[in-house]
């Protein structure tokens, strides 16, 4: 798909140029920022993210394997203590916890990696160095024909540099 | 039009203000700590020192291995010692940098910023430090990976009751999370030095680090909702951690160790001595790397109030101690704790209350709160002295138990001095190296307090107008 970049040196700038742009619904709209900015999520309006429900059913997990290891451990070899329980649960919840954090927290990171799409092993269509130093890039996505429109758009709000990618 | 409100900023005065008045713009805070990566005299000079003790640290190592760990001072029932006490210590020390780079993460303490990466690194390196020391502590060392349950040919599993199994699966949990939690917000500073890098090769390892990290708002998105879900666990797993190594302490029934005060007790003590490791760490930093106008005054003044809340906690723990020896009424738990401070150890306890809980109440002065010689030379006392808190724990126990026929003395040996010795060899070798290759300061958290470049800027006052410049956002 062929597309146009808007490279923007001041935030209200690119602020502007994204909420006109999906007003207009000219294309999907990329947006690159050196950090990120809440003007710039609220004129994107991007879905929640999924990430929190890996953190849960990742943590679920490990819970579940942390509390069954040491007790399936304890019944396989059993260590008798006269009125004690074989499995005890009560210090088994040290490693129902422990492996609760690490798979679940493990899994926000798988989380983040597939919904981020990294690690990926070229740089996007439209990236420029320039953005993770300090300038934003607004990169509209469209057909042929509404190139035109989407470059008017980005200059009429201060771009200081469009160009056409594909 | 999208017009973006600021408040006037303020100089650094004494405040509670932790933005960067003398950063005036992104590209400005990626020069400033872009440039800390270039390596000095005084930066070899000072990783060979550490280099050197961690030669003799190993070689002190390799002679016990030779020897066996009669080497070592210890003196039967005195079986735990400096290894024990140093393990304690490096664990403690990394707590800081979960605290401050989570706990505080999620109460919105802003003066966290600047000083966090360098707590997290900390953290990593002092765990890597202190999960050492219970494999010297064994007398077969290689065979450590015992604790582990993993399936075997004779079908045997660990002792899953035991404190020290559920050590392995704290500490080796909390490494691996504050690793993660480490890396994961290194990736967008990584892109940055790939980005500004020009050696080709650097730039190639550097890319493949930053996994493509290109900036976008949807990496942004999910990055910074993974990073708070990160630091939520990482809160309670920061408590947990000393909360189970103060557990290899209070299941046994040991004068002095056998009480529920443990847990907090120790978790206040680790991140007192880890924010006293931070001051002894960053304060140097911030003047060679000239940093001052990152990591400023007020931010330091703020991590003073929590050394002080801190060395609070722990000054009321250690004199709970004394009231639950006394209300308890047992006589064996009274002998130790007079023993512990006017008998045999009095030396030892005093150091410990002197360093942690009479020297930080000069942090009651702002004048020496903002004072970061001072604050420098404190730290070094709460190492000390929680070094110290850490003798005071095992060693007093383990000589004065129920016995009278034990009673005995402990007085470690060249091998124990050498391998701690070694260990801060170790640790700050490995935080130099990271000094050198990474930022220091988390770049882009830092660019989040830094107001962004806009062309239409609106204040809130009218008043306030007149001394704002538009184009900088920024007060005259």
């Amino acid at each position: 798909m062929r597309g146009v970049l808007g490279h923007f040196r001041e935030l209200d700038s690119a602020v502007d140029a994204i909420t006109e742009l999906k007003h207009a619904r000219l294309g999907d709209v990329t947006v690159f920022t050196p950090t990120p900015r809440h003007e710039l999520e609220h004129a994107v309006q991007p879905p929640k993210s999924p990430v929190r429900m890996y953190m849960l059913f990742g943590g679920l997990a490990g819970c579940v394997f942390g509390y069954w290891i040491p007790i399936w451990a304890s019944n396989y070899w059993p260590l008798v203590v006269g009125g004690k329980a074989i499995g005890s649960w009560i210090p088994y919840t040290i490693f129902g916890f422990e492996v609760f954090v690490l798979v679940g927290a493990l899994s926000t990171v798988a989380g983040l990696f597939i919904h981020a799409g990294v690690p990926r092993l070229t740089m996007m269509v439209g990236y420029d160095p320039r953005f993770s130093r300090g300038d934003y890039g607004v990169w509209v996505e469209c057909p042929p024909d509404r190139l035109g429109s989407a470059e008017a758009l980005l200059r009429k709000h201060g771009a200081v540099e469009v160009r056409g990618e594909r | 039009m999208a017009t973006i409100a600021y408040e006037p900023r303020r100089p650094n005065i004494s405040s509670a203000n932790v933005q960067l008045p003398a950063v005036r713009d992104y590209e400005q805070v990626d020069d400033d700590i872009i440039a800390t990566l270039r390596p000095t005299k005084a930066w070899f000079l000072m990783l060979m020192t550490a280099v050197a003790c961690l030669a003799l640290g190993l070689g002190a190592f390799l002679y016990q291995l030779h020897q066996g760990l009669g080497v070592a001072g210890y003196n039967p029932p005195v079986m735990w010692g400096v290894y024990i006490i140093t393990f304690v210590f490096w664990v403690g020390i990394g707590h800081a940098g979960t605290l401050i780079s989570a706990i505080l993460y999620l109460f919105r303490a802003g003066f966290r910023t600047t000083i966090y990466r360098c707590a997290e690194a900390m953290t990593v390196f002092a765990v890597m430090t202190a999960g050492l020391f219970p494999i010297i502590h064994l007398g077969r060392p290689w065979k450590f990976f015992w604790l582990i349950p993993y399936p075997n040919w004779r079908l045997l599993w660990p002792q899953f009751k035991s404190p020290l199994v559920w050590d392995v699966f704290a500490i080796s949990t909390y490494l691996t999370i504050s690793t993660t939690f480490l890396f994961v917000g290194l990736i967008p500073d990584i892109a940055v030095l790939r980005d500004r890098e020009t050696n080709p090769l650097r730039r190639r390892i550097l890319a493949f680090l930053s996994f493509g990290w290109r900036n976008t708002e949807r990496e942004w998105r999910h990055f910074a909702r993974a990073y708070l879900f990160l630091a939520a666990v990482s809160t309670p797993l920061v408590l947990s951690v000393h909360s189970v190594v103060s557990f290899d302490f209070a299941m046994a029934i040991t004068p002095g160790w056998h009480t529920t005060i443990f847990p907090p007790y120790f978790v206040a003590g680790a991140i007192f001595s880890g924010i006293g490791m931070v001051f002894t760490i960053i304060i140097p930093i911030r003047k060679w790397f000239r940093l001052q106008h990152y990591v400023t005054i007020n931010h330091l003044d703020a991590a003073a109030k929590l050394c002080l809340t801190t060395s609070m906690i722990v000054g009321c723990a250690y004199l709970v101690e004394f009231f639950i020896a006394w209300y308890g009424g047992v006589q064996a738990e009274q002998d130790y704790f007079w023993n512990r401070v006017f008998g045999q150890w009095w030396w030892a306890a005093w150091i410990m209350l002197t360093c942690n809980m009479i020297l930080p109440l000069t942090l009651f002065s702002q004048k020496l709160r903002r004072n970061p010689a001072w604050l420098w030379i404190l730290s070094i006392f709460i190492n000390i002295g929680m070094w110290f808190e850490r003798f005071v724990i095992v060693v007093p126990s383990l000589s004065h138990e129920f016995e009278p026929w034990q009673w005995t003395t402990y007085s470690p040996t060249w091998v124990d001095y050498s391998i701690l010795i070694g260990s801060f060899g170790w640790f700050f070798m490995w935080f130099l190296l990271f000094v050198r290759q990474l930022p220091v300061v988390a770049i882009s958290e830092t660019k989040e307090i830094v107001p962004p470049r806009v062309r239409h800027v609106h204040v809130h006052t009218p008043e306030d107008a007149e001394d704002f410049e538009p184009q900088t956002g920024r007060a005259h």
